[in-house]
């Protein structure tokens, strides 16, 4: 069973060598962007880590910032590590490429810059990889495609679980073109009701 | 030295003399969007110098559905017929990692029963998925379609299989966050005696037929060979990496479902090239038969889908979960904002991620290697592009 590496160890190895630039927040390691590259080499090169392969390399917006999320991993001790990079600036995020380190890193970066807009500082081939040039927007930033009246894509909660968790939001526009399957808005088809009426 | 070492030595040395020196100018050739050799809408753009690939650059994107996107407003069961789609050569190992990594953000665990059937069907969907990577791979090495429609009749009898069981031959949409969707019928398990009977003679054939081929032999060996170092370096995964003789596999490295209690080996290669990723692959298929033996001599009784509500909403948090799949690592990364769909939903994909060295691979080589090499990576445009 692959064991999950000590984020404290992972923060003592990276602070060790470069002060601060490694931080534990509720379980979870979080690395100063700035100096990124440099930290996941340490971690990359220490007997401790030794984390060589980059597993997995994705982003999630958070409305606030951007967290980066890297899942390393260590075949020789079979240990795995995610290691985060928190992103504040939304207008024009950036940080530094791990494509020097990892080749792996290539197309995952292409893919997150593609897709969250993030550029990757120092990456040999930074293009949209999915989408084509001039494509408007970042899909999958929270705001694309966000209508007036705070409306925006996901799902708040399911229809049978009260008016605050309607979808879409009552006497709003929906987001997208209704469909009949699509949930109905609470107070036309109530679930409970229905039911209740045939009982009475 | 074999003969066909010497035809390839000889060739090389041909193309060399009659591409030295000459003043000619590098020639660009697109290959796809649509070409037999890549096996969906993806176009390799590829600047030859006479015969010899200078430079490799692929172009993908045809098939982006945005799932990952689409995924966020659906709830976490209704999001489990999109993973069929990403990868829709191994349906069911996608389902299953999904599903793994729904259950670990909802705290919940397959009953025995479920665990066996997901390894049953994870199994049988790689020797289906095997037997479409080899028989298009012999083809792309031009053998015109003979092994592929032999394999063919063994992938037949799976999705026959897979039909049975959940009324789907491809997109399956099998598995659920706590088990598996039905039972297993009464027909399914006869079935899979006998097919379980006929493939170790279905192998031998294919093993007399390929593996002393002296065609084969010299269009695959020594052709698209990586070293292990850049394979770990560009976080290749699965046969490609296993070729190169890094015994890594998912299924012993971090197990899932019980495969720690089954008995089976890890095939390696040893140069990394196009052959021995064929290699891999024919003595995978062998050890999935193996498990299959285990899976049918000691499936439990019980329960099929652990209890789980259809309208779940887990706690916010967040879970990455992997599984080997045909064609590699393939993970599932799920964030949670307590919501009743995953606030961010992304798929790991290793068809994708193998691509990372595809340069490496072709370069240097002539561009019918470089066919050989794309169809020795085993692509499927569906998870590349998701």
């Amino acid at each position: 069973m692959t064991a999950r590496f000590d984020p404290q160890v992972a923060a003592e190895i990276v602070n060790a060598s470069v002060s601060g630039a490694a931080r534990v927040d509720d379980g979870l390691l979080y690395l100063d962007p700035d100096r990124l590259v440099q930290a996941v080499q340490l971690l990359r090169d220490s007997a401790q880590s030794d984390l060589i392969f980059l597993c997995n390399l994705t982003a999630v917006d958070r409305e606030q910032h951007f967290d980066l999320v890297y899942h390393l991993q260590s075949l020789d001790h079979n240990h795995l590590l995610q290691a985060n990079a928190r992103l504040v600036d939304r207008e024009d995020p950036s940080v530094p490429s791990l494509s020097g380190l990892f080749q792996g890193a290539h197309l995952q970066e292409r893919e997150v810059y593609d897709l969250f807009g993030i550029r990757f500082d120092g990456h040999p081939d930074l293009r949209r990889l999915f989408l084509w040039d001039g494509f408007p927007g970042w899909p999958l930033r929270k705001d694309f495609l966000q209508m007036p009246g705070q409306i925006r894509a996901g799902l708040p909660g399911f229809p049978h679980e009260g008016q605050e968790n309607a979808w879409p939001v009552p006497g709003s526009m929906p987001m997208r073109p209704m469909h009949p399957n699509d949930p109905q808005p609470p107070g036309e088809i109530a679930v409970g009701d229905a039911e209740s009426e045939a009982g009475a | 030295m074999t003969t066909a070492d010497d035809t390839r030595l000889a060739m090389q040395g041909t193309i060399e003399a009659l591409t030295a020196g000459d003043g000619s100018e590098p020639v660009v050739v697109n290959l796809g969007p649509q070409h037999p050799s890549t096996h969906g809408v993806f176009r390799l753009k590829v600047t030859l110098d006479g015969e010899i690939v200078q430079d490799a650059e692929m172009r993908i994107g045809y098939l982006h559905r945005s799932m990952e996107k689409l995924a966020e407003e659906r709830t976490y069961t209704q999001n489990i017929p999109f993973t069929d789609r990403i990868d829709y050569l191994a349906a069911m190992s996608n389902n299953l990692a999904y599903c793994l990594a729904a259950e670990e953000l909802l705290g919940v665990e397959a009953p025995p029963r479920a665990q066996a059937i997901r390894v049953m069907f994870a199994e049988l969907q790689r020797v289906a998925s095997h037997a479409m990577a080899n028989g298009t791979f012999i083809n792309d090495c031009g053998a015109w379609h003979t092994p592929l429609f032999h394999m063919f009749r063994d992938r037949e009898r799976v999705l026959d299989m897979f039909e049975m069981t959940c009324g789907a031959r491809l997109t399956t949409n099998y598995m659920r966050i706590g088990g598996v969707a039905f039972d297993l019928p009464d027909e399914l398990l006869p079935t899979l005696e006998s097919f379980l009977a006929d493939m170790p003679s279905r192998i031998a054939d294919y093993e007399a037929l390929l593996m002393e081929n002296e065609i084969l032999h010299a269009r695959a060996r020594g052709v698209g060979a990586i070293s292990q170092e850049l394979a770990i370096n560009s976080s290749i995964s699965g046969p490609v990496l296993r070729a190169t003789g890094v015994p890594w596999d998912l299924r012993k490295a971090d197990p899932y479902c019980g495969y720690e209690t089954y008995d089976f080996d890890v095939p390696v290669g040893e140069t990394g090239d196009c052959f021995d990723r064929f290699l891999v692959r024919m003595a995978e298929v062998k050890q999935s038969l193996r498990i299959l033996r285990q899976v049918v001599d000691r499936l439990p009784d019980g329960p099929y889908l652990a209890d789980v509500p259809l309208h779940a909403r887990p706690e916010p948090g967040e879970a990455y979960r992997r599984v080997e799949s045909p064609r590699g690592e393939l993970g599932f990364y799920l964030v949670s904002d307590g919501g009743p769909a995953p606030y961010r939903f992304h798929c790991r994909p290793p068809s994708l991620i193998n691509l990372s060295a595809l340069k490496d691979m072709s370069i240097g080589g002539t561009l019918a290697d470089a066919i050989v090499t794309l169809g020795s990576i085993d692509i499927v445009v569906g998870e590349i592009d998701r």
